[in-house]
Formats: structure tokens, C-alpha cells, sequence
């Protein structure tokens, strides 16, 4: 899976596609890790081009999101569909990970 | 049309190595049953699907010798369940089911918690020298989410 990166300054937009899953899931929290420690805590992962996550996808971006928070920004996650809001919810992750409809929605308050 | 034996019922099966990369096969194999059963609901194929990749994962991380592990899928699509049987050659081992889902900082442990919250019945037995799994989710009831 490829992940598009749109850095806008006060935050940067991480895109993945297809299917976030375990091969997919390393390489992205590699990059968010890489990011955070670069001082770019505010991201957003748009996944209006995700079609399927699993357990790995879910990890990473709990990961990212714990990362992200310790360095005093936040992960949020945007424009998710049907299959990743069933997960998040059975997961009880949607609690910490709110997805929000739009990535515009997301920046509310950045 | 009653329908009684008017059916044909057919396997969906995927036979390989354990890898990574087979797991979109996994997923091309159900989409296959999905396309062939117009009848079933989205919701069910969605979140039947999301467990079978689950416990996939669980042998391609976990299954050894790594790589090595050969893995057998049987999906059968019926009136009133779709069920998936998965056989592999790995280790023996013990799964961990039903231990509840891990709180909302753990980065890990949510595979067979999530397999176990979507289906009615998730079985596992070690057979001779193969590990096989028989997941079934029931059609046409409320989902749980």
C-alpha cells in the first residue's frame, strides 16, 4: 500500500489507500514516528481511500496517536468508511479515535 | 421455487502458503463467494470478512516455520450462514480466546477479540498435524454495531 503526505504547515496529512492491514500498517506508523520526531505532531489520516482495516491498521494508528499526544499533538482520522467505523466501534477505539466526516472537520481547532 | 436442493452449493477454496502477500487472495476469495450470493447483506460479508483476514493474520505472523506454513480455505455461503474453514500446517499451539478486548492504549491483541465479536461460532481444534479453524457468522440479523 502506498500513503500520499501533504504537509501544510500546521499539520501534515497522511493518506493511505487500499488495504491497512499488516503489511500495510508498519510502514505508516514508521512514517508517523518519523514525523513526531521531526516536531510534526498534528496529523490527520485521511482514509477516504481505505477500503479494509484489521487489527495491525488499528494498532498503528493507536500507536501514532499515543506518539503523536506525547509530543503534545494529536492523531485524528477522517472520512472513514463503512468497514473501519464497524471496527472502530467494535474495537470501543471510536472512544479515543473519534473519525471525523472530513479532514476539514478534523482541523476544527488547529 | 421452493428452492429445496434448487440450490447449488458451492466451496470457495484457496489453497497456499501462509505469506503476506496471499492474504489479498484471501480476500479475492471472498469477495468471489460475496459476487456469486447477491442475496447477502453487505454488513454480514463486510464484517465476516474483517474476522477470516483476522485469524489469516494470526497464522501468517504466528504460524512457523515462517513461510513455510501452507494454508487451506474452504468458504461455503448457506441459506441461513456463511462459515470458513481454515486448516494450516504451523505449529501446535493454544489459542487465547475469549479474552475480552484489550484496553484502548494496547497497540496489539485485538485480532481474535474482533474475529470473536463478529462471529457466532469460532472453533479450533489441532487435527493430526494441522491447526483448523471453523468461524461461522448467521445471516440476516441485527448487527452488532
Amino acid at each position: 500500500m502506498n500513503f500520499e503526505e501533504t504537509d501544510q504547515g500546521t499539520h501534515v496529512v497522511l493518506t493511505p489507500e487500499g488495504k491497512f492491514n499488516l503489511v500495510a500498517a508498519p510502514p505508516l506508523k514508521a512514517r508517523i514516528d518519523d514525523l513526531v520526531a521531526e516536531g510534526k505532531a498534528r496529523l490527520i489520516v485521511d482514509l477516504h481511500a481505505v477500503d479494509f482495516i484489521d487489527s495491525s491498521g488499528l494498532g498503528a494508528l493507536i500507536g501514532g496517536l499515543k506518539a503523536a499526544r506525547q509530543q503534545g499533538g494529536d492523531l485524528r482520522i477522517a472520512a472513514a468508511g463503512a468497514q473501519v467505523k464497524a471496527v472502530l466501534k467494535l474495537t470501543n477505539l471510536d472512544r479515543i479515535l473519534a473519525p471525523y466526516e472530513t479532514v476539514e472537520e478534523a482541523l476544527h481547532d488547529w | 421455487m421452493t428452492g429445496d436442493g434448487a440450490t447449488e452449493r458451492k466451496d470457495y477454496v484457496l489453497e497456499g502458503f501462509a505469506v503476506p502477500e496471499q492474504l489479498d487472495a484471501v480476500h479475492t476469495l471472498l469477495a468471489e463467494a460475496a459476487g456469486d450470493h447477491p442475496e447477502l447483506d453487505p454488513m454480514d460479508v463486510m464484517l465476516f470478512e474483517t474476522a477470516v483476514i483476522e485469524i489469516a493474520n494470526n497464522v501468517v505472523e504466528y504460524g512457523r516455520p515462517e513461510g513455510e506454513v501452507r494454508w487451506k480455505f474452504t468458504i461455503r455461503v448457506r441459506e441461513d450462514e456463511i462459515e470458513a474453514e481454515l486448516d494450516d500446517t504451523g505449529q501446535t499451539f493454544t489459542p487465547a480466546q475469549g479474552k475480552g478486548m484489550p484496553g484502548e492504549d494496547a497497540e496489539g491483541g485485538r485480532g481474535l477479540p474482533l474475529a470473536e465479536a463478529v462471529l457466532d461460532k469460532i472453533e479450533f481444534d489441532r487435527l493430526g498435524d494441522t491447526n483448523h479453524w471453523r468461524m461461522v457468522r448467521r445471516l440476516g440479523q441485527t448487527p452488532p454495531i
